[in-house]
């Protein structure tokens, strides 16, 4: 296990070492001119503007830029610093990270806490009027982009109801909407994909020897439903960080709250390619983590997959124990 | 008194779009530590019966309209969901035809085996493991491997799995359905083999499903030839095999190739089965039957007892015209 688990972190190497390259390209060859935003259109020298380039680097090469972005970033951890502000841009994330990632992770935990139950009574009531209720729902949630859903929130609750605020993080109740917002989506398609899943497990084979063997129906769901139900719905959280990350960049524009989506918004709008290049490059990472976290967690779930990796040794004192327990009682 | 009588059992699918027929008016009987192969074509409705005598056809769209299914003088359609757990992997138990997906693919072996046993044999969970264990020995299968999940087994070995849990309770009355369809050949001899001897040791009854006239004539006392939800011919092995009367019967039979006849073409029963959702009126045969008048286009049918024991449904076996 430990040696998968080493395994899969060294993966990610190559992974993040790709995505850096990707969108220093894409930042690279996007219309648009940090130099001129900086000194304004119009009233600026050849001179000013050639030692402006040459400030910020961006008077070298593509290749050359690239190599130095990426030899700072290996071995000094270096992000570079804001064009603009002139601030590094690991300190500016040192302080928004926990903010977005502690948003998006309740945003996850709400769309698998919301989703999976509901999706779950959904399915063992198929065809009641809550099952059909609930799967219109989910479907209009699940049609809605994340920053439909904010403002649909912002109007709702925090103009209209006037009953919870609508900027910054002060107190718990600030965290609702944004959170609510970001899982949005997230918990129609959760609930919708909970409920294919567990139909397609009440359907199985085994389910029907639970049964014939005279188990108890809650215990047939519990013990035989659930858990062959929670192996696929485990998994796709993982691709569902990626989903929520990108639904809080949004959501936190428009609540106002000061975590890496604001950050990246700035930095897109002012063509300040470090900030671009160091937040995507931190968001890439957090939801390698989390996949990373994720499919640990899957071993741990799916006995198959752990019984890989159960060691020979591990196997044949579970074996021993076995045969002793046979030969105590006979 | 015969362990399981079955009498006018009537079981249908319904659908929005149709209503499925599988199981008519069905009669049958078991006696204790006897064997009846039911044997049929696929979709006769051999797995529905099965299924409704375990009370485990899927409903919806399964419904059970009507009939008694007297499992030792008690009726089981009246029973109530408690009752019937309790004689479910316990007096009576089922061999499932794949035994690739019977199993539950994420429970240790030991363990899915030992949970029949703790339901029913009012023991300890290590008294179940430990005649877990011993149920595994005895289809032939090293304890050790009891903490293996299903995917380490191969079909064969998982058969015998799913043959260790449905004996693990001595049940009185074991269903197999088709439980060597999924299987090749040389692991059928092996399994057929061991159920055998199983089912002798522990005189258990038993209802084996199949269309393999072979594998009844080499197992079965008792026969019962079912087609389009009915029961067409009925009567000892030696009765339906040398006295075949029914013309379905006999169309089944001439359709296995014969060793000592030299043919170019097998010599299939003509046409298909009736569609259950539209059943034709008077003999449900009577379309592919070689012996047709028109009373079985309309007639009104009842099974005949030809000799004692043997029963047929055919109106012209009854005026003896055949």
């Amino acid at each position: 296990m430990t040696k998968y688990i080493i395994k899969r972190i060294l993966w990610m190497i190559p992974v993040l070492l790709c995505v850096v390259t990707i969108v220093f390209t894409i930042t690279y060859f996007t219309p648009g001119d940090p130099v001129l935003i900086i000194l304004g259109a119009g009233n600026y020298t050849p001179e000013a503007y050639a030692k402006k380039a040459a400030e910020l680097g961006l008077d070298r090469s593509y290749i050359g830029q690239l190599t130095t972005y990426i030899w700072n970033l290996v071995t000094k951890l270096d992000l570079g610093r804001s064009f603009l502000t002139n601030i590094p841009v690991s300190n500016e994330l040192m302080v928004r990270i926990p903010v977005s990632f502690r948003l998006s992770l309740m945003g996850i935990a709400v769309m698998v806490s919301v989703g999976l139950p509901l999706g779950m009574i959904s399915a063992l009531k198929q065809y009641s009027i809550l099952d059909t209720t609930l799967t219109s729902i989910s479907l209009i949630i699940a049609a809605m982009p994340a920053f439909v859903m904010a403002i649909l929130n912002l109007l709702i609750f925090g103009v209209i109801l006037r009953v919870l605020p609508t900027t910054g993080l002060d107190s718990w109740r600030n965290y609702i909407l944004p959170v609510v917002s970001a899982a949005g989506s997230g918990i129609g398609v959760y609930l919708r994909m909970t409920r294919t899943t567990m139909l397609e497990v009440i359907r199985q084979d085994y389910i029907r020897t639970a049964r014939a063997k005279g188990q108890i129906e809650r215990v047939v769901i519990q013990r035989h439903a659930l858990r062959n139900c929670l192996i696929p719905l485990v998994t796709v959280i993982g691709a569902f960080v990626a989903t929520v990350f990108s639904g809080s960049i949004i959501v936190e524009t428009i609540f106002n709250i000061t975590g890496m989506g604001t950050y990246l918004m700035g930095g897109l709008l002012g063509r300040d390619y470090p900030i671009i290049n160091g937040t995507v490059f931190v968001i890439c990472t957090l939801v390698c983590t989390v996949n990373l976290c994720v499919d640990i967690a899957y071993a741990f779930i799916d006995p198959r997959v752990k019984a890989q990796f159960t060691s020979p040794r591990k196997r044949a004192k579970i074996v021993k124990e076995l045969i002793e327990v046979k030969g105590e009682a006979s | 008194m015969s362990l399981l009588e079955i009498k006018g059992l009537t079981i249908h699918y319904e659908t929005r779009e149709s209503v499925i027929s599988a199981v008519n008016g069905l009669d049958l009987s078991i006696d204790e530590s006897k064997t009846l192969g039911l044997v049929g074509e696929t979709g006769a409705g051999k797995t529905t019966t099965a299924l409704g005598v375990m009370r485990l056809v899927p409903d919806p769209p399964g419904k059970i309209l009507g009939g008694e299914i007297l499992f030792e003088g008690k009726d089981l359609l009246k029973a109530t969901d408690n009752e019937i757990r309790k004689i479910r992997g316990n007096d009576i138990s089922m061999i499932f035809q794949d035994p690739m997906t019977a199993l539950n693919p994420i429970i240790r072996i030991g363990d899915q085996i030992a949970e029949v046993i703790q339901l029913h044999g009012n023991c300890s969970k290590t008294e179940a493991m430990v005649r877990s264990l011993k149920m595994l020995e005895t289809v032939g299968i090293q304890p050790e491997r009891s903490i293996e999940y299903p995917h380490q087994f191969s079909g064969g070995m998982k058969q015998r799995v799913v043959i260790a849990m449905a004996l693990a309770c001595s049940p009185k009355l074991l269903i197999a359905d088709e439980p060597t369809t999924a299987l090749d050949v040389t692991i059928q001899a092996q399994v057929l083999e061991l159920m055998n001897e199983l089912k002798q040791q522990n005189k258990t009854s038993m209802l084996l499903i199949t269309h393999d006239l072979g594998i009844v004539a080499e197992t079965c006392d008792e026969v019962a030839i079912m087609y389009a939800g009915e029961i067409v011919e009925y009567g000892s092995l030696a009765q339906i095999f040398r006295n075949a009367l029914h013309p379905y019967t006999i169309g089944l039979f001439g359709s296995i190739p014969s060793l000592d006849k030299d043919v170019d073409r097998l010599n299939p029963i003509q046409g298909l089965m009736p569609d259950p959702a539209d059943l034709p009126e008077g003999c449900k045969f009577h379309e592919r039957c070689n012996f047709i008048d028109e009373k079985c286009e309309t007639g009104e049918l009842e099974t005949v007892e030809v000799e004692p024991g043997h029963f047929v449904r055919c109106l012209r076996v009854a005026k003896g015209e055949i």
